[in-house]
């Protein structure tokens, strides 16, 4: 079985984030860049059940980045993983979500696959758009947002996060499966691992090699433009006190509330 | 001209006050794109739910009752909305912020060609063309964006961004044929109810949080109660799940859930940046710790250095007392 991970490299929560006034896009060179945590889960659940399979199964990791990706793609082979692809082209640069879906799911048909693993979304865009988008435009099951994964004879299934509980759903493969935080204990890299990932290969494939066309990626590809961008407002460091008793501080709480209207 | 939509989830019936704040939103833009507002609501209940929602604003509400959508994952969902969105012509589609709303947004988005926007907290028109705000990077930085070159936008909304308003009477209803079925794949067999009927934390105006200071699964109570004195739900920090004391539905911050409640409620959390990120977007942020040079000190609107074991049940009693004499 051919399973692919897809990982992005997303800055890291401490970074002061710069924008480019021109373009109003995030300045990714210029800041320290993390393998988006989400994604350490799929990489794991992809792990388990290549061990658990035991048949000679392999693990490909897949991002779309520039080059400086390649770091987020070492952490992946140190972990475990076979080999890996990385879709970078300069005709990539300004995609949103929707061209992004696209570019990947193309990588995606060039590499092959049975398996497709997913986090379920990324620190910094949060869209929460891009597995169930892949499926779409792979034609291929969408099982998503799973805490539990099981594959045999052809067939996953997984228990799906659904409020207030969970749905047990099954699909025959190929399918794109998103995991959840707590579907497993991600683990750190050996020594033998971050030393033997050195040696695997990564594949840099460009917008042709994956036969995607110019007009659906990039900037001129995407549907969003980005017209500007504001910090956050910061939030003002409000009133604090040390109640005498636990009275006199539950007193002021709700003294609070009710002048704010809460209650 | 396009048409304003709404995705409506609905549970036997029942639709959750999100999907009465889109339908609200989806009928002001409308009238200020001079065009016509319609709910989409499909799946067991759906009828009971299309009468609910002729209460809200909106123009029109294409309903759809069949066990087909319980059967089948999200398929059948997404081609009656497909339909529905075709026979209206080009559209912009608005969306909840929960699990299986997200899948179909990003779906109906690739089938339909549409620019997708996700976690918007505002949409308003400018000049005639829509410009909506999306907070990024765990709301440190808030982007304005719009639509090009594509007739559709669908826009992922959070929970709590706009206001609902009831206009009984006006929505008509039309039922929408049930999809065909051929070529579903993801079988539903089971769902199990684990915390029926409790509000997630995303959607809650009030959410109370309990962190490390909790010290053991046993004390979450304390925390659950005074959610359910405010009405609200149980969030808790990554420290708190991790450790198995909640499960991690309630995670709260960059690794969890993001909330922009009303009202905030930390108990025991020191307000690290990975959980500040989760919850800086609530109107009123309220912490209880017992070291007073915790960060959370340093974002929050009222702060109560103490223990939280002694503050807290005091603090139901008042808020029970004080709901009582309302
Ligand atoms: C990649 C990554 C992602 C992360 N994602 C998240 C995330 O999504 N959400 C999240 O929350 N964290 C996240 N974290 C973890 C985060 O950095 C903190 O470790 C975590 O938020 C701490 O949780 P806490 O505040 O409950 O615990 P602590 O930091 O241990 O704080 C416990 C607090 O309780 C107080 N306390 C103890 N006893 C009492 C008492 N009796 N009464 C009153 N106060 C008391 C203490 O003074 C202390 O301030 C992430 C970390 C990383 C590296
Ligand atoms: N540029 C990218 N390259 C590879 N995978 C990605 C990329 N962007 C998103 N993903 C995948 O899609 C998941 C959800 O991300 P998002 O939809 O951006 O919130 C991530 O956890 C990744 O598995």
């Amino acid at each position: 079985m051919k399973i692919v991970v897809t990982v992005k490299q997303v800055p890291d929560t401490n970074a002061e984030k710069v924008f480019d006034s021109t373009t109003n896009r995030l300045n990714r060179t210029s800041i320290e860049n993390v393998l988006n945590p989400f994604d350490e889960y799929a990489i794991e659940e992809a792990l388990k059940i290549k061990e658990g399979a035991g048949d000679g199964s392999t693990v490909t990791v897949l991002t779309m980045a520039p080059e400086s990706g390649r770091e987020v793609i070492r952490k992946a082979l140190a972990m475990g993983a076979d080999d890996a692809a990385i879709l970078s082209d300069p005709a990539f640069q300004g995609s949103d979500a929707m061209a992004t879906s696209y570019a990947l799911a193309q990588a995606l048909k060039h590499i092959g696959f049975d398996l497709i693993l997913a986090g379920t979304q990324s620190t910094d865009a949060i869209c929460c758009a891009i597995p169930a988008a892949l499926a779409e435009h792979l034609g291929v099951s969408c099982l998503t947002y799973a805490r539990k994964v099981t594959v045999a004879g052809g067939e996953v299934e997984i228990q799906r996060d659904i409020e207030g509980g969970y749905a047990r759903v099954t699909a025959p493969l190929p399918a794109v499966v998103s995991v959840v935080k707590g579907i497993n204990e991600p683990r750190y890299p050996s020594l033998k691992g971050i030393m033997g990932a050195k040696k695997k290969s990564i594949e840099v494939l460009s917008a042709a090699a994956v036969g995607a066309e110019a007009g659906r990626v990039g900037d001129a590809g995407s549907f969003t433009r980005v017209q500007g961008w504001a910090a956050a407002p910061a939030r003002e460091k409000g009133r604090v006190i040390k109640a005498a008793d636990p009275g006199e501080g539950a007193k002021a709480i709700v003294d609070f509330l009710i002048a704010k209207k809460v209650i | 001209m396009r048409s304003v939509a709404v995705f409506v989830e609905q549970d036997s019936g029942a639709v959750r006050r999100t999907a009465l704040e889109m339908c609200t939103k989806a009928a002001d833009l409308a009238k200020e794109l001079n065009t016509a507002s319609m709910a989409v609501v499909v799946g067991t209940g759906a009828n009971a739910a299309a009468d609910r929602l002729k209460a809200t604003p909106v123009d029109k509400i294409a309903a759809c009752e069949d066990p087909i959508f319980e059967r089948y994952l999200l398929d059948p969902a997404v081609d009656a909305l497909q339909s529905a969105l075709e026979q209206a012509g080009p559209a912009i589609v608005l969306f909840a912020s929960t699990n299986a709303s997200k899948d179909i947004a990003a779906r109906i988005a690739v089938r339909l060609r549409a620019g997708i926007i996700t976690e918007a907290n505002e949409i308003a028109v400018k000049d005639g063309s829509l410009s909506v705000q999306s907070p990024k990077f765990g709301g440190s930085v808030i982007t304005t964006v719009a639509i090009k070159n594509a007739e559709n936008a669908v826009i992922v909304c959070r929970s709590n961004s706009f206001a609902a308003r009831e206009e009984p009477g006006k929505g008509e209803i039309v039922s929408l044929p049930a999809p065909g079925g051929a070529g579903y794949r993801a079988t539903v067999h089971e769902r199990r109810s684990e915390e029926a009927g409790k509000l997630g934390v995303e959607e809650a105006t009030i959410v109370v949080s309990g962190g490390r200071g909790l010290g053991g699964p046993e004390h979450f109570d304390i925390i659950e109660g005074l959610a359910d004195a405010l009405g609200g739900a149980v969030g808790a920090s990554r420290a708190a799940v991790d450790a198995g004391w909640i499960a991690h539905g309630h995670q709260v911050g960059q690794t969890g859930k993001s909330v922009s409640p009303q009202l905030y409620i930390a108990c025991g959390i020191s307000g690290a940046i990975q959980h500040k990120v989760g919850m800086r977007s609530a109107g009123t942020i309220v912490a209880i710790n017992k070291d007073a040079s915790a960060p959370i000190y340093d974002f929050c609107d009222l702060g109560v250095v103490g223990d939280l074991f002694a503050i807290v049940p005091e603090l139901t009693k008042l808020v029970k007392e004080r709901k009582g004499a309302a």
